[in-house]
């Protein structure tokens, strides 16, 4: 299969998602009053409404779906849209690239915002490094889970916002994620003879690439960062505050 | 005559003041070699490393020391891609795919060294090219600027869009158009700018405040070139040896007409609103190739073909700058990245911009390209080695950092979740040769599309003839529709047509 005739197809499929969602938003848009704007304090007229611009938007996006429709189906791409190649991914592919996006949006929605930075940090870097690495379906599959499980248990036992930062059991048990991972990452890569630099060096980069940002950001930089209330961030904050800082100042 | 010297006086006075300050040159030697660290590892680019310095810097540093590092961060990237391409035939960043053409037969012939010599040297000297045709153009237009009113802005951030859409769309440019849409779309979410209308915001007070820019370009551009890296094989790079590496005087004395000619195309094509190094390289690549003495050798190992894509690649930056410091209309998506930092920043680019400050860009440019020199001609086996480290072990510490940096902006966990939305819809976006660069450039210039688009209907009482009614709304006008019905197939069937005529006669 040409890759042209592979685009057509991801085309053909596209336009149709793109001319649900146009249509979806002119609803949306027709929601907002348009002849009669008058909000604010200001007398509105059909010019100033603020449907104005995003009914000239999803309508040229409505119009520019239907010609890509158009383009997909004069091209063939509509005759085998529904086959089992239609997206034109071969099925490690597809695998390898939904272990990359569980694990991703794993770490932004369920680990990042309820466990602490350097930890759920240290188990993303370590997951990805070995389970992309080497190729190996086994290691990407582990390194998945071994992201996903943690996750799903910060995401059941503290999915309400006020428990994000508060209890460290989720902590606990990224840490332990990422402990058993790297034991695994080791025994697994010597039993296969694959014990390369890349793997010594893991753990290194794992703990070291987000404690030093964290510090930086937090001491150096007067940035924002990730749960301030993290079992291991609490505690450099603290002893920066409470040892060091008195000690530099001679306190 | 009196313009001119009061011009270089002002530059003087703010190079002076730059040079003299010890902070710079920490940021402009940490900046500059992370831009080229950026630009060498192929799978991060120039506009992730100033998305990514502009998520670090925000607003808690003087704008001075944050532009100091996103220029450096800049242009060295924008160099820094030459590496991969001459040296192992993988471009490190778009803008430098032109450049392997060339550059990786001269490394296979031995001539590595005298091929990233040469590239350095071009780069430095285009990158100056479009500095001073900075100088220059950005007060000329500054003047003119001050006739532009809402029709004009409204047209010209609407040119901005197309042409991008047009000029970066690698299948159907109708892809490219309707990214740009896409783009104009996410800045209409939230509060609108004259009625204060709520839209689109789905009773999540988030969204009221609108897409906040530094997420949407990291989503836009990290999170697709991480799960991209992922998914593709590891890079295993053998170095090939490269020799000496600093040029002879006398071989850039005799390159120079071509440097300074791809350095004005360079400059003109990155000032054209949303298009950027990618385009500027290869177009130059291709004015060489038909104007330059060993035009037949381009693509077997020619110098001057390497000089036409970096010398342009690298003179866009200067120009990138005009179109973002007079209009606040980026010329290429790190200058996207740019105006998002001047915004954080509260500093608003067009007529009423501070003088000093472009003054102080023109002088940053010239350090910048000035370390950039320096470290590519000295500490280029740095840089040699950097490129030994696989994709698969820095593109995870890229997703912490992008992290990290989006969070600290200001809107916490939320910013996040919208980074990683943006950028799970811009990578299937790419798997579909959608181009991204239209869709940031639409979602920076929505709001002032909208605001100037519908300004300008009120003040004409709703008569849609203030569109066409001024001279400069009706050129833009003109344009806006040249374009589109350029692209429509039976005008391009037309053309063909006419050119085989014209083939056939001649």
């Amino acid at each position: 299969m040409t890759d042209r005739a592979v685009m057509r197809r991801r085309d053909f499929w596209t336009s149709i998602f793109l001319i649900v969602v146009s249509a979806f938003f002119l609803y949306q848009t027709s929601l907002i009053p348009f002849f009669k704007a008058d909000a604010a304090g200001v007398q509105g007229a059909w010019f100033n409404s603020a449907a104005l611009v995003p009914f000239g938007i999803f309508s040229a996006l409505f119009l520019l779906a239907l010609v890509l429709l158009a383009v997909a189906v004069k091209d063939g791409g509509m005759a085998g849209a529904l086959s089992a190649r239609a997206m034109g991914f071969t099925k490690a592919e597809a695998e390898r690239l939904f272990c990359v996006t569980l694990i991703l949006c794993a770490y932004i929605f369920a680990l990042v915002p309820r466990t602490d930075f350097i930890a759920c940090s240290a188990l993303l870097i370590t997951a990805l490094i070995w389970g992309f690495h080497s190729g190996n379906r086994f290691a990407m599959r582990l390194s998945t889970l071994a992201v996903v499980l943690p996750s799903a248990y910060a995401l059941i036992v503290r999915f309400p916002r006020d428990q994000w930062t508060k209890p460290h059991d989720d902590d606990i048990v990224v840490i332990v994620a990422f402990l058993i991972l790297t034991g695994l990452m080791f025994v697994l890569s010597r039993r296969l003879g694959v014990m390369d630099r890349v793997v010594r060096i893991t753990p290194v980069i794992a703990v070291l690439t987000p404690l030093l940002l964290v510090i930086a950001m937090a001491f150096g930089f007067r940035q924002n960062v990730p749960n301030r209330q993290g079992l291991i961030f609490s505690k450099i904050e603290y002893h920066y505050y409470v040892t060091l800082r008195p000690f530099w100042s001679g306190g | 005559m009196e313009f001119v010297t009061t011009q270089i006086a002002g530059f003087w006075v703010a190079l002076a003041a730059l040079a003299t300050d010890p902070v710079t040159y920490v940021y402009l030697i940490a900046s500059v070699f992370l831009g080229i660290c950026f630009g060498a590892l192929p799978g991060l680019t120039a506009t992730l490393a100033v998305t990514i310095l502009t998520g670090f810097f925000s607003n808690k540093f003087p704008l001075e020391q944050s532009l100091i590092a996103l220029i450096g961060a800049y242009v060295g990237a924008i160099y820094g891609g030459s590496y991969p391409s001459i040296l192992l035939n993988i471009p490190g960043t778009a803008a430098s795919a032109a450049t392997a053409m060339d550059g990786y037969p001269l490394t296979r012939s031995g001539r590595g060294g005298e091929a990233l010599g040469i590239t350095t040297t071009a780069s430095f000297i285009g990158t100056l090219f479009g500095t001073v045709c900075l100088l220059i153009f950005v007060w000329v237009l500054l003047l003119m600027s001050q006739n532009i009113a809402s029709p004009e802005k409204a047209l010209l951030a609407l040119f901005g869009i197309l042409l991008s859409g047009t000029l970066m769309s690698q299948d159907l440019v109708i892809k490219g158009w309707i990214a740009g849409l896409i783009g104009l779309a996410m800045a209409m979410v939230g509060l609108d700018p004259i009625l204060s209308e709520d839209r689109y915001t789905f009773g999540w007070s988030y969204l009221l405040s609108g897409f906040q820019i530094v997420p949407v370009l990291m989503g836009a551009f990290a999170i697709p070139q991480i799960m991209d890296g992922l998914r593709a094989a590891t890079m295993t790079a053998r170095m090939p040896q490269v020799g000496r590496i600093v040029p002879k005087f006398g071989e850039v004395l005799r390159r120079l007409p071509g440097i300074t000619r791809s350095g004005a195309i360079g400059t003109g094509v990155g000032a054209l609103p949303g298009v950027g190094e990618d385009v500027a390289g290869w177009v130059s690549y291709g004015v060489g190739k038909a104007s330059s003495k060993e035009g037949s050798k381009f693509g077997r190992g020619s110098v001057d073909g390497l000089i036409s894509a970096e010398a342009a690649n690298n003179a866009a930056v200067g120009g990138a700058l005009i179109p973002l410091l007079v209009l606040g209309i980026p010329g290429s998506p790190p200058a996207a990245a740019l105006l998002g930092a001047l915004k954080i920043n509260n500093v608003i680019p067009g007529p009423t911009i501070d003088p000093a400050l472009i003054l102080r860009v023109v002088a940053i440019l010239v350090m910048a390209s000035l370390t950039m020199f320096i470290m590519g001609l000295f500490t280029a086996r740095i840089f040699i080695m950097i490129l030994r480290i696989p994709q698969t072990v820095f593109l995870p510490v890229v997703m912490v950092l992008t992290t990290i940096g989006s969070f600290s902006v200001g809107g916490g966990v939320n910013d996040l979740f919208l980074m990683i939305c943006v950028g799970l819809f811009a990578y299937a976006m790419n798997v579909m040769k959608y181009p991204i660069a239209p869709l940031v450039i639409g979602a920076i210039l929505g709001g002032l599309f909208d605001e100037t688009f519908r300004r300008s209907l009120l003040i004409s009482d709703g008569d849609p003839s203030v569109f066409f009614s001024r001279p400069g709304a009706a050129i833009l006008l003109t344009l806006n529709v040249l374009l589109i019905m350029s692209q429509l197939p039976f005008v391009r069937r037309r053309f063909a047509r006419l050119k085989r005529n014209k083939e056939t006669t001649a």
